[in-house]
């Protein structure tokens, strides 16, 4: 096919330059687009909002097909499926008791301790309404949006556990980054040896993990979940297991998109930490600071340094 | 066209032609819309296709009039923009395939059949090649390729489908001039 004929057509001065022209402009979107992501992120909330109303109602009965044929291909697995599931309930039955006593015995000791109970984090109900799985892009589009309070940055889960972040968000809709996307990087936490690690997408159905400090062995099976280091997300959401180890640990997600329909916003809000009242003299005196002073407020996570001030001379030590 | 009143003409006529020379951009950007319908019909087995790719080789090696650099640029920027990817990654892929098409545009023109569809694969592989290049540069980092390649792979099995269309819609296009 490709014979001696085939020869490499050289341009033909002004006739190439709406061709250089055209990709100088390609090049200098794709480096605008780095620089300034947002200008684009608004049009395509714009673009989502418009059309979220179409994609809702195509994506119902699509949904249901989907679920159809899914259902149709157990149907030859159906003798089997039904005595693992009769086996997997007889087990979780036993774990269900163990859960029960150890949530008793838990609460038992929280009330001796007067310990604070775990603040329940807000969340907003979404329905996902489209799926944009791309060699370089893996999202979620919802019907929720700034109007029903959804914000940039809060954790998307549903029963399952962690699917990604909000990273988009138009007046009716919200794009999702998921966690195995290329620009997804996630502060996680690996159970039992509690070391900390980055779980990092790369458009692969099992994100990296990226192990940070600490020591402690990962083995396969090892949970991964959530961690509130930096704010970002709530802490022990559930995320996947481990599969691998070392520099090739990767992670199988607990939540998987192709599934996912009804979803949980979750506003989650560093809580604030706990403020000790001031001697009068230092009070007045960090007021007279904040009047005169032009240096930045203080971040709402701003570790807190001991307060020696009142502590007589011979405890300081 | 003689016959007829140059008032007419003029008020009609000129916006006809436009609208007619501007079909195949339209249907490109059809294309686009569709591949990116943010549906998955393989329950995400599958990735979307580049459809628009198609209608870009299509009508770049057919009328090459009606399918400029600009509107390659138009199309690739579309498909970033609804896509959700980093922007102009697939405007300037598809730039890079349309440089292989006008580079080539005599003997890609006689292709036809099976032939065809090598040609279409080589613009396909050149057009991933400048993204994935181009995704590598913008990320820093190295980027799987199998996602690609199987994005490539279905877009080249779906050519076949799309190619009775668009010749259907060209041959419109043709007539549709003619009558203007």
């Amino acid at each position: 096919m490709f014979g001696p004929g085939w020869k490499w057509a050289r341009g033909r001065g002004t006739k190439q330059l709406p061709i250089v022209v055209c990709a100088v402009v390609a090049l200098g979107t794709a480096v605008l687009g780095r620089a300034h992501a947002p200008i684009f992120d608004t049009a395509r909330a714009a673009i989502s909002d418009w059309t979220a109303p179409a994609l809702d109602t195509l994506r119902g009965p699509l949904t249901s097909i989907q679920g159809w044929a899914a259902g149709f291909g157990g149907i030859f697995t159906t003798y089997s499926d039904n005595a693992e599931l009769r086996r997997e309930n007889a087990e979780l039955h036993k774990w269900q008791q163990v859960a029960l006593s150890l949530e008793d015995r838990l609460r038992g000791y929280q009330q001796l301790l007067n310990a604070v109970p775990d603040e329940k984090t807000p969340f907003i109900t979404a329905r996902v309404i489209g799926e944009s799985s791309r060699p370089f892009v893996k999202t979620l589009i919802l019907n929720a949006g700034s109007v029903q309070g959804v914000d940039k940055g809060q954790a998307v889960v549903d029963e399952r556990g962690l699917l990604g972040r909000i990273y988009v968000t138009g007046e009716k809709t919200s794009w999702v980054i998921l966690l195995t996307d290329l620009n997804s990087r996630v502060p996680v936490v690996v159970e039992p040896s509690h070391r900390r690690a980055i779980l990092v997408g790369d458009n692969t159905p099992a994100p990296q993990l990226e192990l940070d400090v600490g020591e402690g062995p990962i083995r396969p099976g090892d949970r991964v979940i959530s961690t509130g280091d930096g704010g970002l997300l709530p802490p022990d959401v559930p995320i996947g297991v481990v599969t691998g180890t070392g520099t090739a640990a990767r992670v199988v997600l607990f939540a998987t998109s192709s599934t996912a329909d009804a979803v949980n916003i979750l506003d989650y809000r560093v809580p604030n930490p706990p403020t000790a009242p001031e001697p009068v003299a230092a009070a007045s005196a960090s007021s007279r600071l904040a009047v005169g002073s032009t240096a930045p407020p203080v971040p709402a996570i701003a570790p807190v340094a001991p307060d020696t001030r009142d502590i007589p001379e011979e405890l300081d030590r | 066209m003689t016959d007829r009143s140059p008032l007419l003409f003029l008020l009609f006529a000129g916006p006809v032609r436009l609208a007619g020379r501007l079909i195949p951009v339209l249907i490109a950007l059809a294309l686009v819309v569709v591949a990116n319908l943010p549906i998955s019909f393989t329950g995400g087995l599958l990735p979307a296709p580049v459809l628009a790719l198609a209608a870009i080789y299509f009508w770049a090696l057919a009328r090459p009039a009606l399918m400029p650099p600009y509107a390659v640029l138009v199309i690739g920027l579309a498909e970033d923009l609804v896509s959700g990817g980093p922007p102009g990654l697939w405007a300037t892929g598809f730039l890079a395939g349309y440089v292989l098409i006008d580079r080539q545009r005599k003997n890609l023109g006689e292709l036809n059949g099976p032939g065809n569809l090598v040609a279409f694969t080589g613009v396909m592989l050149i057009s991933a090649i400048t993204a994935y290049v181009l995704a590598s540069a913008i990320y820093m980092r190295l980027l799987p390729l199998p996602p690609l390649l199987l994005e490539g792979i279905v877009t080249v099995a779906l050519y076949p489908l799309l190619e009775r269309p668009l010749d259907w819609a060209d041959r419109s296009i043709t007539r549709f001039l003619r009558s203007g």
